[in-house]
């Protein structure tokens, strides 16, 4: 978003000074539900788990200029992730200044460099709103669907090499024409599914779902005037824009810089930098991207609506999570990525997978963010999306999906979290009781991996470890996950969470580490385990700061071995087990002296590579 | 004489409703510390004013916060629990989301059973209950020995897939019993025998941190209720409004949890259908928030999982739907301008300012007072008037930062705050696929008839409903529900391999149903039971019930359910596979011992008169038409049939009604107000 545009949004915004503060937040809670209802019949009246249990969709009102005015309750990655599409309804981009617009009519869409999109599974709706003949504003929504055809089931997978291996590729057109829906492209969309029969229904429900937020807004035009609601939109634009330049008055003016890593993508074999450079001047915040790696070969490639989204996921809790996620604070951002890069990919680079790249894009907004204002922010977190697939041959095929959460980072003055999903992601665990009755596998140990969250005066958050017994033959192991090459970072001082790791049977004299996280068709046989491990998380602050009876109580609850408690918290314990004072101060003063003479850290730490 | 008693965190309600149909109430300050005292107290003196005796009591509901604030407050027992081998972590996992999606400093709750508590056996059963790893004999000794050195007061037992085959954690369970007859023990496959582990490991973790002191309450409550000569023995309410006995409660205390707005939305229900509504929302506004129901057919929704300050609860409950607006939310107007109401609240210390308790920031009942709908003359116990200079003071900082004057300002909090409960009206219909136009609402609760009209408007609700009694609503929930319990079992059967697998669980469940009969004494002509299957499309993730009656089922009936699957998958979702494969994930009875239900005494219409002679006075109220100089009613004088036009406002002594202008309130002959709203 350039200067001009936020130079043109605050004059615009001084036009309004109509409405009171109170019709606007009744007017705005209005407006909510209306988005909350239309989400409600989205996912009832859906066919797939993914939207109906999973709420793996979001719906939204945008003004006529195309700003998002309401979302209910969305996915981080969904954050203003229609606006992509809406923006080439509403004007603007070249090349879509034609397209007619008549009353009834709703615009599908999926592709991610000519929608607006992220990646092909997430199909957008927008209907737009006509009132007394005008334009008043559209109603979208936006749906993870489980398959839209593409090179393997779930058009999902991290090793397609362009985006036409991803599946069936959606220009904006109009599912609906006038209210009738438009059987041509219902059908063409359908043919290219696996599963056409759930789409019909995934379909039809998210275009009556658009419409009827039409509907809705036209009633509360009729019930307030229009004049109040778009004073009242204007002045939810303006609030949103004003928390955001306030958050951004209290970091530091400057300039803040920060490269993390993603593994290697698989066909090239080097760490791929993902580089920030954040700009605060007043009110004003900037990133560019400048220095991140090239484009990469393999889907983990992010278009602009999805770095779009990282980035106010990033601010939104980096900053202040109270900002309401709307156009007043998304058009006040200014992001640049130098085209060709793994963050402004060229038609067709595909990208499915590319949420390992998002969640990197948040670390290393973070990692710059903490230069300016250490305190709002925790060391490294897991920041994977440690994805797993087994399929095999049980009483019919089956695929087994699952996405494994790892440690998030510790805060500056608390431990990181256990076991939890980060950043842009928060979807939730199959139970081992519906797992073990749906396929031809067992679990046999889901637990905390000791010593995985970096040490630190707050330790980092554990990861997980999944033991998955294979009882039938014809089995398959598919993955993309990263975090396995470049570990998640400790923060002054502390020390880095671990990466993460797959191992075919472990223990046993044929016990195999895979070579990364992005890996497909590994055979597996009937008896065989796959453990898969997470990463932790980083610590915050030199261990030998930690509290000696935290330290203690992490041994007692076996979060950390013997050999943690010893060597890198130089706590030792009595007899009876409680904590030895004089003994922990004297084993303290002994590794301190050690450090000094061989270790250099400094906080957040700026590494280089190894190269492999 | 049926009487219910709720205890609240500062007053028991006592409501009793006698053989002509006429309501006795009484009020009277809780006794945390033993809320059996008060409960009993209470119960003896609305006896006496009423002139009856302990003797008349046929029976006594109770709804008790003992285990909800428990848990609340993080002060249960010391608790071990014991897993399967590998499944440590089970609970600390959970189902792996962070509790807040921005904000990066909000921990998870902590685990109930630190992980050192936590105690692996070396068994494991497949999804079918088939025994992989018997308990073996060395386990049990460690096992022993662990706990023996722990100095835990509960001890919880949860295995994989015990729902479908308890014998290990009987096994397990009946040995720690026999070691530590102290200490109470609880296992999975008594407290919540359904697939999901996390979900079943974490209802049996928290039966087990509240069951101690729900177990000393109960045996307290007993005494004293037997030691007053009280008649019947006194009956609880579960979280899903069914009442049942203190020993089945001792067992399952977990089943309590979330009873605390279940009373209220019982009574709601009964008051409403007597008036003619049966499909309501139930709208009840206290202190800190207001908690909304939806209500179909007389029946309040329900809902099988629940959570309490991130506990995740699994058992059946009442569908209420809770925001954080309520008389005490403060008001704010933050750094970039907006003015907030809620979800903080001033509570009940320091309260609103015009209580005077030192409350330095503007309520919603501070608008409320200085509006004039809440009686700024009104007495607030021991003699004390309200501090209308504190109100003014905290209101102006608002209207300071507004830029308008005082009375704007009152009345764009109150407009604030309802627009959030007009926003959770919309939401539990509209979850439910209902448009709330087409349905009433009820008021009640302290604030609920302050707010109800304007809220209706908003969301363009019809008709409101003003019960006789708004404030003692839960008392008189207690008092109406019947005695009730529900069993449930996971059993994944394919429903196209025949019925036999599913007959066998009803069975079992009857039997199961029976023995709670027996310990409940509901004598054999009343007990009902009714069976529901819980049924989904194979893969699909979520059950849908079908009832299939209280006998049994043969290979006949399976075309008959299997329709009956495809037409409610149709209704709640909006289309049907007639070709899929069908599962039985869960096998439910419903036991009951079925009350007719209670009938009130009507309301006597006015033998001469008009309604004029309930005003009781005028005040200058302001309603956001304007100021107007109002009528103020004594709900006490008013008689069946009585209309009044607002703007006016009713006031009695648990509560006050606010009638906007334009709208009409006609008194029903149960006493009930049914507002007309002018949408």
């Amino acid at each position: 978003m350039s200067t001009d545009t936020v130079a043109a949004q605050a004059a615009h915004s001084n036009q309004n000074l109509t409405v009171d503060p109170i019709t606007v937040q009744v007017i705005g809670n209005a407006m909510l539900s209306i988005a909350e209802e239309v989400g409600s019949v989205l996912r009832r009246a859906s066919y797939s788990t993914n939207i109906k249990e999973r709420s793996d969709c979001s719906t939204a009102l945008f003004d006529a200029e195309g700003r998002l005015i309401a979302q209910a309750e969305h996915i981080p990655i969904h954050m203003g992730s229609m606006a992509g599409a809406v923006g080439r309804l509403s004007g603007g981009i070249p090349g879509y200044e034609n397209v007619s617009i008549t009353p009834g009519d709703v615009f599908i869409t999926n592709d991610p460099y000519a929608g607006g999109g992220t990646h092909l599974p997430d199909i957008t709706m927008v209907a737009p709103v006509f009132y007394q003949g005008e334009i008043i504003g559209y109603s979208a929504n936006i749906a993870h669907h489980s398959d839209v055809g593409g090179h393997v089931a779930g058009s999902n997978s991290g090793d397609s090499t362009t985006l036409f291996m991803e599946g069936l590729r959606i220009p904006l057109v109009k599912i609906t024409h006038q209210g009738e829906v438009v059987k041509d492209v219902l059908d063409f969309v359908l043919l290219n599914s696996r599963l056409p029969e759930e789409r019909y229904g995934d379909l039809l429900a998210q275009q009556s779902s658009a419409a009827l937020g039409g509907t809705r807004l036209v009633e509360l035009y009729e019930k307030y005037g229009a004049e109040t609601v778009e004073a009242s939109s204007k002045a939810l634009l303006d609030y949103a824009e004003r928390r955001l330049r306030l958050a951004v008055e209290d970091v530091p003016d400057g300039s803040y810089s920060y490269t993390d890593w993603l593994d290697p993508d698989g066909i090239g074999k080097e760490p791929i930098p993902i580089s920030v450079t954040i700009t605060v001047d007043g009110g004003h915040i900037a990133l560019d991207f400048e220095g991140t790696g090239r484009e990469a070969d393999v889907a983990v490639n992010v278009v602009r609506s999805a770095l779009e989204a990282t980035v106010f996921y990033a601010l939104k809790a980096g900053l202040d999570p109270e900002i309401p996620a709307n156009g007043g604070f998304f058009d006040s951002v200014e992001i640049t990525a130098p085209e060709g890069t793994i963050l402004n990919p060229r038609s067709p680079a595909p990208v499915a997978a590319r949420t390992d790249a998002c969640q990197r894009v948040v670390d290393a907004i973070f990692g710059a963010l903490a230069k300016a204002a250490p305190h709002r922010i925790p060391a490294g977190s897991h920041s994977s999306i440690t994805y797993v697939n087994f399929s095999g041959i049980g009483d019919s095929f089956y695929v087994y999906p699952e996405v494994i959460a790892g440690g998030s980072g510790a805060r500056p003055e608390a431990d990181g979290l256990d076991a939890v999903q980060v950043h842009i992601t928060n979807s939730s665990n199959l139970p081992i009781e519906a797992l073990e009755a749906e396929y031809p596998l067992r679990v046999e140990a889901y637990e905390l991996v000791p010593d995985s969250g970096g040490a630190g005066t707050y330790r980092g958050g554990l990861a997980i470890r999944r033991d998955i017994r294979i009882l039938g033959e014809g089995a398959e192991f598919s993955a993309h996950a990263d975090r396995q090459t470049s570990p998640p970072e400790g923060y002054a001082g502390g020390q880095d969470g671990t990466p993460g790791r797959f191992t075919v049977r472990p223990g046993t004299d044929t016990e195999q580490v895979l070579p990364g996280g992005r890996v497909s068709g590994v055979a597996l046989h009937s008896g065989d385990i796959m453990r898969v491990q997470s990463p932790g998380a980083g610590g915050y602050g030199l261990p030998l700061n930690r509290d000696p009876e935290a330290v203690r109580l992490d041994l007692a609850d076996g979060k950390i071995t013997a050999d943690a408690l010893k060597e890198t918290y130089g706590v030792v314990l009595s007899a009876d087990g409680t904590v030895d004072g004089p003994a922990t101060a004297a084993a303290r003063e002994a590794l301190r002296a050690r450090s000094h003479s061989t270790d250099r850290s400094t906080a957040p730490k700026q590494r280089m590579r190894r190269k492999q | 004489m049926r009487i219910g008693v709720d205890v609240g965190g500062t007053f028991t309600d006592i409501t009793a409703l006698d053989a002509q149909g006429n309501f006795h109430i009484g009020k009277i300050p809780s006794t945390p510390t033993d809320q059996s005292q008060a409960l009993v107290d209470g119960v003896t003196s609305v006896l006496t004013k009423s002139g009856h005796q302990p003797g008349d009591v046929s029976y006594l509901g109770h709804g008790t916060t003992v285990a909800t604030n428990t848990l609340l407050e993080l002060n249960g027992s010391s608790t071990a629990l014991v897993v399967t081998k590998g499944f440590k972590d089970v609970l600390e996992i959970g189902r792996q989301k962070r509790p807040s999606l921005y904000d990066l400093f909000v921990d998870k709750p902590q685990v109930l059973v630190p992980r050192r508590l936590i105690f692996e056996v070396d068994e494991r059963l497949d999804f079918q209950g088939n025994p992989l790893r018997a308990v073996n004999a060395d386990d049990l000794n460690q096992l022993r020995k662990n706990l023996a050195d722990t100095d835990v007061d509960a001890i919880a037992v949860c295995f994989l897939h015990s729902y479908r085959d308890a014998t290990h954690e009987q096994i397990v369970a009946e040995k720690i019993a026999e070691w530590f007859p102290d200490r109470y023990v609880t296992r999975s496959s008594v407290v919540a025998p359904e697939f999901r582990e996390y979900e079943r490991m974490s209802t049996t973790v928290i039966n087990a941190f509240v069951g101690p002191r729900m177990h000393r309450y109960v045996s307290r409550l007993e005494n004293r209720a037997a030691s007053a000569g009280v008649a019947a023995s006194p009956k609880i309410i579960q979280s899903n409004g069914g009442m049942v006995s203190p020993t089945s409660i001792v067992t399952r205390p977990v089943t309590t949890l979330l009873s605390g707005p279940s009373a209220g939305v019982l009574g709601a229900a009964w008051v409403s259908a007597a008036s003619g509504y049966k499909d309501v929302i139930t709208f009840d506004m206290g202190g800190t928030s207001t908690d909304v129901c939806l209500v179909r057919d007389g029946e309040a929704t329900v809902t099988s999982e629940r959570s309490i300050d991130g506990y995740v609860v699994r058992t059946p409950s009442v569908n209420v739907h809770t925001v954080g607006a309520g008389g005490g939310s403060i008001a704010k107007i933050d750094e970039a301008g907006a003015l907030n109401v809620g979800p903080r609240s001033a509570g009940a210390v320091p309260g609103p300012a015009a209580y005077g308790k030192g409350g330095q920031e503007a309520t919603v009942t501070d608008a409320n007072i200085l509006l004039g709908r809440q009686n700024p003359d009104q007495a607030i116990g021991d003699g004390l008037r309200l501090d209308l200079e504190a109100a003014e003071t905290v209101v102006k900082k608002i209207s300071a930062g507004l830029g308008s004057d005082q009375q704007q300002a009152a009345l764009g909090v109150l407009r604030v705050a309802n627009s959030h409960m007009a926003r959770a009206v919309r939401k539990v219909s509209v979850d439910n696929g209902d448009d709330p136009r087409d349905l009433a609402l009820i008021a009640y609760g302290g604030a609920g008839p302050l707010h109800a009209v304007e809220v209706a408007k908003e969301v363009g609700i019809r008709t409101v409903l003003i019960p006789p009694h708004p404030g003692t609503l839960c008392a008189l929930g207690l008092l109406v529900s019947e005695v009730r319990t529900e069993i449930l079992r996971s059993c994944l059967l394919s429903f196209s391999d025949g019925v036999t697998g599913v007959r066998e669980v009803i069975e079992e469940l009857r039997e199961a149903a029976q023995s709670w009969f027996e310990a409940e004494n509901v004598p054999q002509g009343q007990q009902l039971t009714q069976f529901t299957l819980e049924m989904r499309y194979k893969r699909q993730n979520f059950e849908l019930p079908v009832e299939v009656g209280g006998g049994t089922i043969n290979e006949s009936d399976t075309a008959r359910i299997a329709e009956a699957f495809h037409e409610v998958h149709e209704k709640t979702y909006g289309f049907r596979h007639d070709e899929s494969e069908l599962t039985v994930v869960n096998v439910k009875v419903v036991a009951s011992q079925p009350v007719s239900a209670p009938r009130a005494a009507s309301l006597p219409s006015r033998e001469s008169g008009a309604v004029a002679e309930a005003e009781t006075s005028r005040r200058e109220v302001v309603f956001v038409e304007g100021a107007a100089e109002t009528p103020i009613y004594a709900r006490d004088l008013l008689r069946a049939g009585d209309v009044i036009h607002g703007p006016a406002v009713i006031e009695q002594e648990d509560s006050t009604t606010s009638l906007p202008p334009g709208h009409r309130a006609v008194v029903d002959t149960y006493g009930t107000l049914i507002v007309e709203v002018n949408l």
